[in-house]
Parts: structure tokens; sequence; C-alpha cells
């Protein structure tokens, strides 16, 4: 897990998920508020430091007051995609009820871990370490989605042409 | 370089706090630090108390958005600009990528010019210059701002395929008229000729160079001559 620089009473935990057994009911945890962690799929994610740009816009917004989406959790998801349709946002880069990986990202005090806990205590499920996460990128979907170009993967990576539709699509 | 932003009293204060003042510029701040570990450039653009300030926030927040915009509409050309990070709207502070070991065109031309052995060694890098900027015209992308300071050669890279970055997007918009871009090119010749001399040549190496990448281009040089024209018969008025 990793302190947010910009906002240093705040860290970020990440956690991956592989042979999730209880999907639906994590998603319906989340929604009740029993577990506070973005349940995000990992087909979408190219790197953990997608997850952080989209965590970091999140407290950032919260913090203005600026927010498109109800709590921080759905905010982050909502960072994610290249869109400013919520529902879409969720249904690509949200967790499905049928889904036997998950990403969970969790925003926390610095020296609180007690939701980092009660997420491990509560995902049914296999834990791999976050470095692994390209191996359930879904490369092809990922472009499509994000609308990335051959003569853009010219002059950066994949990973530079997600963040940067990311931080910008507020303005375009 | 303890130069630290936490003794800062406006809003951006927070976000620059584990920031260093690297550049002051009339419109600008550049900072350098980390962004979620990676090496960040931060450009602030600070509050100028000499504007009315409704006016003041309008113009700065364009600027900002107008930076970010650019840079997307650039690297999905294939033309390459940092990488933008993190855009605060509030505090009007752009986190970017930091080209760290990379450095101005102005620089390279400076020191090439300074140390004579091989001035042309340049030519490769006008032809590339001339390249980059008949593709961002021909995404009618008009920077607004083009100088030799704002083009970076990524890690000192140089010469012919030198990695050219383009930079300050500030006073950037889209525009598909030759005019816009004719204007352009005229605004960096005069900053070219004027902070490099005797390259009269060089700089027209990059405008054939220009000509050659896109179809667009006689068009846009007939406007540059036009303006040039209007330049001159301003300069007489006196
Ligand atoms: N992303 C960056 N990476 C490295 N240096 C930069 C970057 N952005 C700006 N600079 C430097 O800061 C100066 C002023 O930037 P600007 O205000 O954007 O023109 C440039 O001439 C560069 O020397």
């Amino acid at each position: 897990h990793r302190r947010l620089e910009l906002f240093p009473e705040y860290s970020v935990t990440q956690m991956l998920f592989t042979d999730v057994k209880n999907a639906a009911a994590l998603r319906k945890s989340a929604m009740e508020g029993q577990i506070n962690g973005a349940l995000i799929n990992p087909a979408m994610l190219v790197d953990p430091f997608q997850a952080l740009v989209a965590a970091n816009k999140a407290v950032h917004l919260q913090k203005a007051g600026k927010m498109k989406t109800r709590s921080l959790l759905s905010e982050i998801i909502f960072n994610l995609s290249p869109t400013n349709n919520i529902s879409e946002a969720f249904r690509r880069f949200g967790m499905s009820d049928g889904d036997g990986a998950v990403h969970v990202v969790t925003v926390h005090p610095r020296e609180d871990m007690s939701d980092v806990d009660t997420i491990l205590a509560r995902v049914e499920g296999r834990q791999v370490p976050v470095g692994e996460i390209s191996t359930f990128t879904d490369v092809p979907g990922i472009k499509k989605l994000y609308k990335v170009t051959p003569s853009e993967e010219k002059c950066g990576s994949l990973l530079e042409a997600v963040v940067c539709r990311m931080a910008v699509k507020d303005v375009v | 370089d303890g130069n630290m932003a936490s003794d800062r009293s406006d809003s951006a204060a927070p976000l620059l706090a584990g920031c260093a003042l690297w550049k002051q510029g009339a419109e600008a701040r550049i900072y350098r630090g980390k962004f979620l570990g990676r090496a960040a450039v931060v450009k602030h653009r600070f509050p100028k108390r000499y504007r009315h300030p409704q006016l003041d926030e309008k113009l700065t927040r364009r600027r900002t958005v107008q930076e970010a915009r650019a840079a997307l509409r650039c690297r999905k050309a294939g033309i390459s600009v940092p990488v933008v990070y993190f855009v605060d709207y509030t505090t009007h502070c752009i986190f970017m990528e930091d080209l760290v070991g990379s450095i101005t065109v102005r620089d390279h031309i400076v020191t090439t010019q300074q140390s004579g052995d091989n001035p042309e060694s340049l030519g490769g890098l006008a032809d590339e210059m001339g390249r980059i900027l008949a593709k961002m015209h021909d995404e009618d992308v008009i920077h607004g701002d083009l100088t030799t300071s704002n083009m970076l050669l990524r890690n000192g890279s140089e010469g012919p395929g030198a990695d050219l970055v383009l930079i300050d997007f500030g006073l950037s918009y889209t525009s598909a008229l030759p005019e816009d871009k004719g204007v352009d090119m005229y605004v960096l010749e005069k900053a070219f000729l004027s902070t490099h001399p005797n390259t009269e040549s060089l700089f027209q190496q990059l405008l054939n160079s220009y000509t050659a990448a896109s179809k667009k281009a006689p068009a846009v040089i007939k406007k540059l001559d036009e303006v040039r024209l209007r330049g001159r018969k301003r300069s007489m008025v006196g």
C-alpha cells in the first residue's frame, strides 16, 4: 500500500484476488457499506498505477466537493472510465456478480488497516501480488474502450494512453 | 534545492508541499517532485494580482484546459508530449511526466553553435522539427507559442529521428485555417531567428521539411509569406 503524496493523511491499498467464489455477496456488502473497497474488474487494468491515479483523483474531488458520484468508492471506479457515463463506467470497470477475479482498491487513514483486514476476511478467493495484474489485462478490450490509436502506441505505452485519458476526460 | 513550496500562501500550497520550485515564469511556476511514485513536473498557473479576479480565473482555467486537451489530441496523433497524470482545475495545477535528462532545443542549438565544431548536425533536428509541426498542424492543433524553448529533446537525443517532445500548450487551440497555421510558423520563425543568430538556412531547412511532410503545407507557407510581408510593412510604419 502506498501513501498519496498529495494527500499524505491517506493511504491506498490494492489487493488482487483470483478464484473468487463469492463475487455477488462481495458486491452486495460493498453496496451496503459493509466493506470499504472499490471492487474492480482486473481485466480493465493495465497496471496498479492506473488504479492509484483513479484513487488520487477521487480523494481530490471529494475534498473539493466535486465528485460526480455518491461515494469515494464509486468515484474511483468512475475515474477509471474514459467517458462521463456513470452506468457504463460501472458496467465496464466494476466487478460483476459472476466474476472469478477482483481487484480491490481501498483508501484509508494512514495507520488504520482495519478496512484492509475486513476485505481480506470477506473475500473467498486466493490473493495474488498486485504486480501480477497484467496477466489479467484484456489488452484488446482496453484499446477498444479507450480508443487507443496505433500511432499513439508509437509515442508511449498503453498505460500512458489510459492515464492521459483519465486525467483529461473532464474537459474533452 | 531547499526551495520547498510549503511556504506558499495560496490554495495550491497543500498539493505542492512535496515539490521543489524549479522555474519561475510570468504565467506559471514549474515544480519538480513525485506523483504517485513517478518523477513529475507540476505546472501551477498562479493568480495574477494585476488582473480582475474573475477574468484571471477564467483565463487561467482556459489555459489549463487547453494544455490538457492539446496533450491528448497530440498523443492520439503520435506526437510526443508529456503524459498528463492529474489536473486540478480548482488551483490550476497540471501534474505531468517529468522528462528527466531532457534538454530544450534552444539549449542544444546554442551549445552546438558555441562549440562550433559541427553545426551541420543541426540539420537532422531541423528536419524533425518540420515533420512534427506538419503532423501537429495536420491535426489542426495550433500551438500558439512555438519557440525552441518549448521543444525538448528526450534524454539529450539529437539528429535524424531525434526524440522531440512538444510542451507548453497553454495558448493552443484547434483550427483548420492555413492562416492560423501560418501565424504559428511565423511566431516560431521570429523566435528562432532572434534566439539563434545566423540560422536563416537552418530555419529554411525546417520549412522545407514541413512542406514535404504535409499536403496542406503549401497553403500554410503561402500564408506565412503574407504574414511576413504584413510584419515588414508594419515595422516600416515605425
Ligand atoms: N514535462 C517536462 N519535463 C521536463 N522539463 C520540462 C517539462 N515541462 C517543462 N519543462 C521545462 O520547464 C520550462 C518551462 O516550461 P513551460 O512553462 O511549460 O514552457 C521548459 O522550457 C522546460 O525546460
